[in-house]
């Protein structure tokens, strides 16, 4: 089977909903798919956190996408990763440098975070993808 | 053709009635006939790729009025 990895350096609406939308798609698909956590994506893992707010460039659609969102026409980028998660086959990489400096520890993060993990072991687990997005 | 299941997903945009799909099948038994309920115009084809890609069956696929009627039988 295929395999997808996707760096998420953003913690933004407009990026984590696509992002999720792809591994989990990919998961279903019976594909093996990973995600890693860097930088501001990190934020979106921490406990708590609901992502409301879309890349600044893109406000004047924040309201419509919002709407999208809470009448169910779009699922959550939570719904989705979570339907990705109960396939067995997508996995959660949290960047470990990005923990050390934003003062979090794993119990800080939601629980379906796989692994903490440095930049040579996420890249040793994603070198034979065959898809690899950035996104931030 | 026998119906046991129906998952309605209209008016949800890619990837809600993909996931509404999965999410049923992973509860269904082999050999049971789900009925999607679609108006993304990207469901049928999201459908027919994902059933070839995991092994299920797409038997069917109406159009009635604005909904796609996406037959699928559960493989495994």
């Amino acid at each position: 089977m295929p395999k997808i990895s996707l760096i998420v350096a953003s913690e933004k609406l407009d990026k984590l909903l696509p992002a999720a939308t792809l591994a989990t798609t990919a998961a279903i698909m019976g594909w093996e798919s990973e995600m890693f956590f860097t930088f501001w994506g990190l934020l979106a893992l921490k406990r708590g956190y609901e992502p409301k707010e879309v890349s600044s460039d893109y406000k004047v659609y924040e309201d419509s996408l919002r709407r999208a969102i809470s009448s169910g026409a779009i699922p959550s980028w939570l719904e989705v990763l979570e339907q990705g998660k109960k396939t067995g086959k997508l996995k959660i990489y949290a960047c470990s440098t990005t923990m050390d400096f934003l003062g979090l520890k794993v119990e800080d993060l939601v629980d379906y975070v796989d692994e903490v993990v440095g930049a040579a072991s996420f890249l040793s687990k994603a070198k034979d993808s065959d898809i690899t997005l950035f996104i931030s | 053709m026998k119906v046991d299941i129906v998952v309605d997903a209209r008016y949800k945009s890619c990837p809600g009635p993909l996931l509404a799909l999965a999410e049923a099948v992973m509860k269904a038994s082999p050999g049971q006939i789900i009925m999607l309920l679609a108006t993304d115009p990207a469901a049928p084809r999201d459908v027919k790729e994902w059933a070839s890609s995991v092994g299920h069956k797409v038997l069917n696929i109406e159009k009635v009025d604005e909904t796609y009627q996406i037959y699928l039988e559960v493989s495994r």
